[in-house]
């Protein structure tokens, strides 16, 4: 939409959760944060990384809702939940290979991010791109990226022998290449390790 | 040129189609009543031509209906 | 009523409800255009059904049946009376010191009952400003499309007798 691209670069976060807070600014989900921010490795390092929804070409979550409570728009974007059909079942939560839906007790809702629609669809960046300092998460056009990074936009992904591909890069190494990214390989090293969320 | 988004590049021809049955259907609607309105008058001789011209509109609108079901399954396919 | 739908490799739910906001637009208009086709269907079944009729048709015997002493009305004098059954309502006219018309007093249009209006000497419904002539049945003005069918009367012996429907033929 408008020629710009989300790129998630999980290298670059600096943990500042300035995504989380300007996330939860947003009148429609006031209070409540669509960003999924992990401490990688909470125990042995401060490393973080910030995730948005990455609105897959074919969304599992819209796939497997038996509400049709979930939409691809004709510009990519995977909404959130609709209000009046959601019944919070959370097949979504349970199907999504990224596990970035939440089921919202309080509301019986599914909420995740949708790119911050209202802004993104009148040409405005989401407000998480817009105010993070280390840009990683950015909001810009291919062009801008190819110029000024080292890394490659990647938006495929292997999970086991199912491929999954998405409007969200990820930035892969410079040397890797356009490669697909295994994502089990960035989650987690080692059986027992639990990875904390901070909502 | 068609710039339009891959999905909506069918909906012209089937917006064209639906108003082409709705044009049939009002055909139809006008010889229903006129056969009746003759047969019921006692010109038993009109019955004919009238069923046989209805069965040829039914077909027509069968037709463009079986053209937007190919349409809609060619653009969900792509 | 698989026949009836394009060989598709999803399951019909996945097509009537996409997941894709683009796919719901293509949902409607197929769902209207299949409810066009089967409304065009309706209509061929009745116009088939006005052929079956028509081809069945036997011309049906109608009874004799006593309406009024010839001298009962006086000239411009109504009355009303059913024929052939009690639920066939037909309007008798005096129109002159000879003549007697009788007509079936259902409008041809919607079978509203149709009056005698004597100052213009002609048979009128209220309904829909329809009006016929006293004379055969034929219509002046208004929606109707068909004549008022007529009853035949025959004189006997100074009885009206009503004896058969003319161009009421369905």
């Amino acid at each position: 939409m408008f020629g710009m691209e989300f790129y998630v670069d999980p290298s670059r976060c600096i943990g500042c959760q300035s995504c989380l807070k300007a996330c939860e600014e947003c009148d429609t989900h006031r209070g409540v944060s669509m960003i999924n921010f992990d401490f990688v490795d909470r125990p042995e390092s401060i490393a973080t990384a910030a995730y948005v929804c990455w609105h897959c070409d074919d969304p599992t979550c819209a796939q497997v809702c038996p509400a049709d409570a979930i939409k691809k728009y004709e510009d990519g974007i995977v909404g959130s939940s609709l209000k009046p059909r959601c019944i919070g079942c959370s097949n979504c939560v349970l199907a999504c290979p990224f596990g970035i839906p939440k089921l919202v007790p309080e509301y019986e809702q599914m909420m995740k991010c949708d790119m911050c629609y209202d802004r993104t669809s009148a040409g405005k960046r989401p407000m998480c791109a817009t105010v993070c300092p280390s840009q990683a998460l950015a909001y810009v056009t291919p062009e801008t990226i190819a110029a000024t990074r080292r890394e490659k936009p990647v938006n495929t992904f292997w999970f086991g022998n199912q491929k999954i591909t998405t409007k969200v890069y990820m930035m892969a190494p410079a040397d890797a290449g356009a490669i697909a990214i295994d994502v089990a390989d960035y989650t987690w090293e080692g059986e027992h390790e639990v990875v904390s969320q901070a909502f | 040129m068609n710039t339009d988004p891959p999905q909506n590049r069918g909906l012209t021809a089937i917006d064209g189609a639906m108003v082409l049955i709705v044009v049939l259907l009002i055909v139809q609607i006008w010889l229903l009543s006129a056969t009746l309105e003759s047969y019921l008058a006692g010109h038993r001789e009109a019955a004919m031509p009238g069923a046989i011209i209805s069965g040829i509109l039914f077909a027509a609108c069968l037709a463009l209906y079986r053209f937007v079901d190919r349409i809609d399954s060619e653009v969900r396919k792509g | 009523m698989k026949w009836f739908r394009k060989p598709s490799s999803a399951p019909l739910w996945q097509d009537e409800f996409p997941v894709f906001t683009a796919g719901e637009r293509y949902v409607s208009r197929r769902q209207f255009s299949k409810f066009l086709t089967l409304t065009s269907f309706g209509m061929l079944v009745g116009n088939l059904w006005i052929l079956a009729r028509s081809v069945f048709y036997r011309p049906p015997s109608y009874p004799r049946v006593p309406v009024a002493a010839a001298d009962e009305l006086a000239v411009g004098g109504v009355k009303l009376f059913t024929y052939p059954t009690a639920q066939d309502p037909c309007i008798l006219v005096r129109t002159g010191s000879d003549s007697y018309v009788a007509y079936s007093q259902k409008c041809t249009h919607l079978s509203c009952a149709v009056y005698y209006a004597k100052e213009q000497n002609r048979l009128e419904c209220p309904c829909h400003q329809g009006f016929f002539s006293i004379a055969d049945g034929s219509v002046l003005q208004g929606p109707p499309q068909r004549a008022l069918p007529r009853v035949a009367l025959d004189l006997a012996g100074g009885q009206l007798v009503a004896a058969g429907m003319e161009g009421g033929g369905a």
